[in-house]
């Protein structure tokens, strides 16, 4: 697989995981390249045991984890709310408070949500995770009921 | 089920187009020069510093064989100090971000506590030997001088080492015991979220 179309074809996606983790467009992209440079250095190392798609995300949250290490860099609750974003792009006000209501959810939830989001199948986000099938099930299920809640209480 | 079909729509509008592919690659390659060079910068400093000791051992001849082992200590003290610091560095060359989260996440943790380990015990003991080193090496330096000459230059100098092992020192490992431990923590109850069942 090479590089460059791999760039391509997941950029998109690994940047809406970090996204959904951080809620920072500047953090977000940051975090996004940190993920490739790794894929870059790892690939030679890729053997078909996982899907590619599964390698790399993996490497992406693993990497989105690792910024717990990192996070007292930009304590978040006293970072004005949404300048960022708002420098970048005028988003749907729905599409900015679902990627904060993301990041606010527990570390793991934060990852599990976002690649359901992204349409990767239960079975590969267990992979991710490490965590069982069923388990993620659940998890998947409850988390959205936590998102469904907090759009009603918001009135979106 | 609504709800569910309207999250991913939602989600899928946070569009950005991927930054230019060569822009990425020279920033990897600042990357790897960046962490490399603190590296690079930390054994040459040290391993200059050695190789001044030793050749002060060289050129002063010295008599007594309490200032040879004074400078043997030395050097093993600053040794000491570059071995766990590229130990270190390696532990994070071990970590691999291919693996699910929870064995990253535990492969963290596991590191953490290495590191905790190594940064208190090995501060203890570079100080211990840096200060004993020191005073073996004076005592050829302080005979040659009268009574009070010698016991005041050993009065400042074990002063000196007393306020870096009694102040400096838990000084520095509280500080770090404390961001190591914060972190442990912190990995610790992000891995509970994936043993918990909800």
């Amino acid at each position: 697989m090479e590089f460059g179309e791999l760039y391509k074809s997941y950029w998109q996606k690994i940047f809406r995981l970090c996204m959904g983790y951080v809620n920072d467009y500047d953090i977000a992209q940051d975090m996004a390249q940190e993920t490739f440079i790794i894929v870059w250095q790892k690939l030679h190392t890729y053997r078909n045991e996982a899907s590619i798609g599964t390698w790399i995300f993996r490497i992406a949250s693993n990497n989105c984890l690792r910024q717990i290490e990192k996070e007292k860099r930009f304590p978040k609750s006293e970072l004005p709310i949404n300048i960022t974003e708002e420098k970048h792009y005028s988003l749907e006000p729905q599409i900015q408070f679902l990627y904060k209501c993301i990041a606010e959810l527990p570390e793991t939830d934060r990852i599990i949500i976002s690649l359901e989001l992204e349409d990767v199948k239960q079975a590969e986000i267990a992979n991710i995770v490490g965590l069982s099938e069923a388990n993620t099930r659940v998890k998947i299920h409850r988390i959205k009921e936590k998102l469904t809640q907090k759009f009603k209480e918001n009135g979106q | 089920m609504d709800n569910n079909i309207d999250f991913k729509d939602l989600w899928k509008q946070q569009a950005v187009s991927p930054p230019n592919i060569e822009e990425l690659l020279s920033k990897m390659k600042d990357f790897k020069r960046v962490s490399l060079r603190k590296l690079v910068i930390t054994n040459v400093l040290l391993v200059a510093t050695i190789v001044f000791i030793i050749s002060i051992w060289y050129y002063y001849q010295p008599e007594f064989i309490s200032t040879k082992i004074g400078i043997i200590l030395t050097i093993l003290a600053m040794v000491i100090y570059l071995f766990s610091y590229n130990k270190l560095v390696g532990f994070y060359k071990t970590i691999d971000g291919t693996q699910s989260n929870s064995e990253y996440l535990q492969k963290l943790i596991s590191i953490k506590e290495k590191q905790q380990f190594l940064q208190s015990t090995m501060l203890s003991l570079y100080f211990i030997l840096l200060g004993s080193g020191l005073c073996l090496y004076m005592y050829e330096y302080t005979s040659r001088m009268t009574t009070f000459g010698g016991i005041f230059t050993y009065v400042v100098m074990l002063g000196w080492v007393g306020f870096a092992w009694f102040y400096l020192r838990p000084k520095e490992i509280k500080k770090e015991q404390a961001r190591v431990n914060g972190l442990i923590a912190k990995f610790e109850d992000v891995n509970k979220q994936l043993s918990a069942n909800g």
